[in-house]
């Protein structure tokens, strides 16, 4: 969305004198950004509107046979997919029976468990769930996150690309990343025919370090699926819903196809989560005149249903459109907290560029970095914003020590830290070497030892030495005629010498065969998987929960330049 | 043979019952090393999930309060033996205005007979009625 500056001229063509303020306020980036009034018949309102229907659920003989308002012979397949497979009947009329004022309280309530809210939060219908949102302000919401969100740990992602969709570019980027600490990394194309190299020399440059994050390519449905089964990457997250019956239609799914994708991920040992937004159903023309967040309820109760351990939400590449409405940031934290409400792993958004203010693009942060949810960012770019090929982020390789100096102030984890640039470099150049000696070996386009330089030291694709793109796409196309898989990879890293990176590849793919990966919230910590089931979230009010300690307090204490209190004429660090 | 029953104390199962976890040829889980990948002796084929093991994921996450999430493990255990391709059409034809009602049925028969795909096929039968009833089938002629 643009704005232009509004213009007063008054008849006469006289213009009147503005004031030096107004002209230093009009300056402001934000006021590049857009925004509009409500018009809640179009659905451009946040999470109060006239036009949501009233909660109301009947259940006979353990059949849904009306939901908010609606007759099952009248329920749209979403409608259906939610009483048939969302909504815990057993639960549901003592749930419905309660004050939703009531319910945002035990949301809130420090003393009432977790699961107990989970419990009686299964059983309510989309308009119940929207209206205890409403009665929870930004930091009732927080509060809710930091206990409802499935893993105790916090974690973060983060978008690995390039704008030339360079292989050896997005390989030193994976590297850096899984040194500063994100927990999964994905990448997607300009060139879609450059998959299979991209995805490849990410998931070899995510094997570089101790920690080593998980790996996805966003692509359609099918291809993602594909790279995936070869094990090119480890998890999958494009899997999209919509809260509008035409809408999904267009999107060229329904419910249930996408319950059986989840199945067929899972049923290759492959995490998988969906994805959704606030948004989404005005910027595609059909939200049937409801609010934006009781839209994407009806979004977060079918990846519940589908058995999807998890959701990416928080509007993600629809944030300008709740982004211009009052409320609509808020709503984007409310949605988040009904995700883990009702028990999906969240990766929380704070992904797609959507202000032009410092100050609003930190503000869009803080509800989900402050309380903590299983990714903050979803992702946060870990290459310049020029490279990013999901339209840009939140937060980018710019802002690093500014999100670690964060941390740091306010001792909150956001699954990051400081990395000193020595290490990094190192890192960068072996993750470009081993590519190189991948490639080599594989018999892909060669990698010149230039181009590592290049790319080791620089910022962006821009710093980096041009790829032949021709002779590119077909070493990607040989690596799927070739059925190139994960294994073979695995293979050739250890027949190039680089043996610590393809053990780390081998214990990750072997994930897929004990289907830890596969549980709610799951990510590799020191290799092993830690999901909500070991690691569980138990806070319950001062002194419980997940707060940074120890060690990890210690490495989050570090900074680019912090001085020495031995010798205050040095730095540590 | 029954499978045990679990908990969340048995997770992650790499770590706590490597003992239950086999690969689809039979191999142990710990039998998975760099050493036998290297000399060949494991294929893309031992990378792969058993119908047991995500059964096992799925006591786990029932134990853990997790229905929804149990029930998709209980059908992915049915869909493991089938080709990725055909895996990749099932999905394609479940997509709307893609299959006729008879084609969507004539899919759960197979996923039934075939596979012994008793899940999935209820889940695809679902589909045949709220897609007829919402008018997102393909044509029959088509």
């Amino acid at each position: 969305m643009t704005t232009t500056a509004p213009t007063s001229a008054t008849p006469g063509g006289v213009t009147p004198r503005r004031s030096l303020r107004t002209e230093s306020l009009e300056a402001r980036p934000v006021n590049l950004d857009g925004f509009v009034e409500e018009w809640p018949e179009k659905g451009m309102v946040a999470m109060d509107s006239a036009f949501d229907p009233a909660p109301s659920i009947r259940v006979e003989d353990g059949v849904v046979v009306e939901m908010d308002g609606t007759e099952r012979a009248d329920f749209d397949f979403i409608d259906q997919f939610i009483a048939d497979h969302a909504i815990d009947t057993d639960a549901a009329m003592d749930a419905m029976a309660l004050d939703t004022v009531e319910i945002a309280r035990m949301i809130v309530d420090p003393g009432v468990t977790r699961t107990t809210v989970r419990d009686v939060v299964a059983g309510l219908t989309p308009a119940k769930l929207l209206g205890v949102a409403n009665h929870l302000n930004i930091v009732e919401i927080m509060m809710g996150m930091q206990k409802m969100r499935a893993r105790r740990t916090p974690a973060n992602q983060a978008h690995c690309t390039s704008a030339r969709d360079n292989p050896l570019q997005v390989a030193c980027e994976a590297a850096e990343a899984a040194l500063r600490g994100f927990s999964e990394i994905e990448t997607t194309l300009g060139v879609v025919r450059y998959a299979p190299l991209v995805a490849m020399a990410q998931t070899i440059g995510a094997q570089v370090a101790d920690e080593v994050p998980l790996t996805q390519c966003a692509l359609e449905e099918a291809t993602e699926l594909e790279l995936g089964m070869r094990g090119i990457t480890n998890y999958a997250e494009t899997i999209s819903v919509y809260g509008t019956e035409p809408v999904f239609v267009d999107g060229d799914d329904t419910p249930w196809s996408k319950a059986f994708l989840a199945s067929a991920y899972a049923s290759r040992g492959i995490k998988m989560r969906f994805t959704s937004g606030t948004g989404s159903e005005v910027q595609m023309g059909n939200a049937q005149g409801k609010s934006m967040l009781y839209l994407e309820i009806r979004c977060i109760l079918i990846a519940k249903g589908a058995g999807s351990q998890g959701l990416q939400n928080g509007s993600i590449s629809c944030i300008g459109v709740p982004g211009a409405v009052p409320s609509g940031i808020r709503a984007v934290a409310a949605e988040n907290l009904i995700a883990s409400a009702l028990d999906l792993e969240c990766a929380s958004g704070n992904d797609q560029s959507f202000s032009h203010s410092p100050m609003r693009r930190v503000a869009r942060l803080l509800p989900q970095m402050l309380p903590g949810t299983d990714f903050v960012c979803s992702g946060y770019s870990a290459v310049p914003n020029y490279d990013n090929m999901f339209a840009g982020s939140n937060l980018d390789t710019d802002d690093f020590d500014d999100f670690n100096t964060i941390q740091r102030d306010l001792m909150v984890d956001g699954g990051l830290q400081h990395v000193g640039e020595r290490e990094i470099l190192a890192a960068r150049q072996r993750a470009a070497e081993a590519l190189q000696a991948v490639f080599e070996h594989l018999d892909l386009p060669r990698i010149r030892d230039e181009e590592i330089v290049a790319a080791v030291y620089a910022n962006g694709s821009n710093d980096c030495l041009p790829r032949d793109v021709l002779e590119d796409l077909k070493g990607a196309q040989s690596v799927m005629d070739r059925g190139i898989t994960g294994l073979d990879l695995v293979t050739a890293l250890d027949a190039t010498g680089f043996r610590d990176m393809a053990q780390n590849l081998l214990t990750v793919l072997r994930q897929r065969v004990s289907g830890d990966l596969l549980q709610t919230s799951a990510i590799l910590k020191g290799m092993v998987p830690l999901s909500a089931v070991n690691d569980d979230n138990d806070y319950a009010g001062p002194g419980t929960g997940y707060r940074p300690s120890g060690e990890r307090w210690e490495q989050m204490k570090r900074l680019r330049h912090v001085t020495s209190a031995e010798n205050p004429e040095t730095e540590v660090g | 043979m029954s499978l045990p029953e679990l908990d969340r104390t048995d997770y992650p199962l790499s770590v706590n019952r490597p003992d239950l976890l086999t690969t689809p040829t039979g191999a142990s889980f710990d039998s998975l090393t760099l050493d036998r990948v290297v000399a060949g002796d494991v294929s893309a084929e031992d990378l792969r999930i058993t119908p047991d093991t995500l059964r096992l994921q799925a006591s786990i996450a029932d134990g853990v309060g997790r229905r929804q999430l149990a029930a998709n493990f209980r059908r992915a255990a049915e869909l493991t033996a089938i080709p990725d391709e055909r895996l990749l059409a099932m999905y394609n034809a479940l997509r709307p205005n893609s299959s006729s009602k008879a084609e969507l049925l004539a899919l759960a028969d197979d996923l039934e007979t075939t596979y012994s795909a008793h899940h999935a096929a209820g889940l695809v039968r679902e589909a045949a009625d709220v897609y007829e009833r919402r008018d997102i089938l393909a044509d029959e002629d088509q």
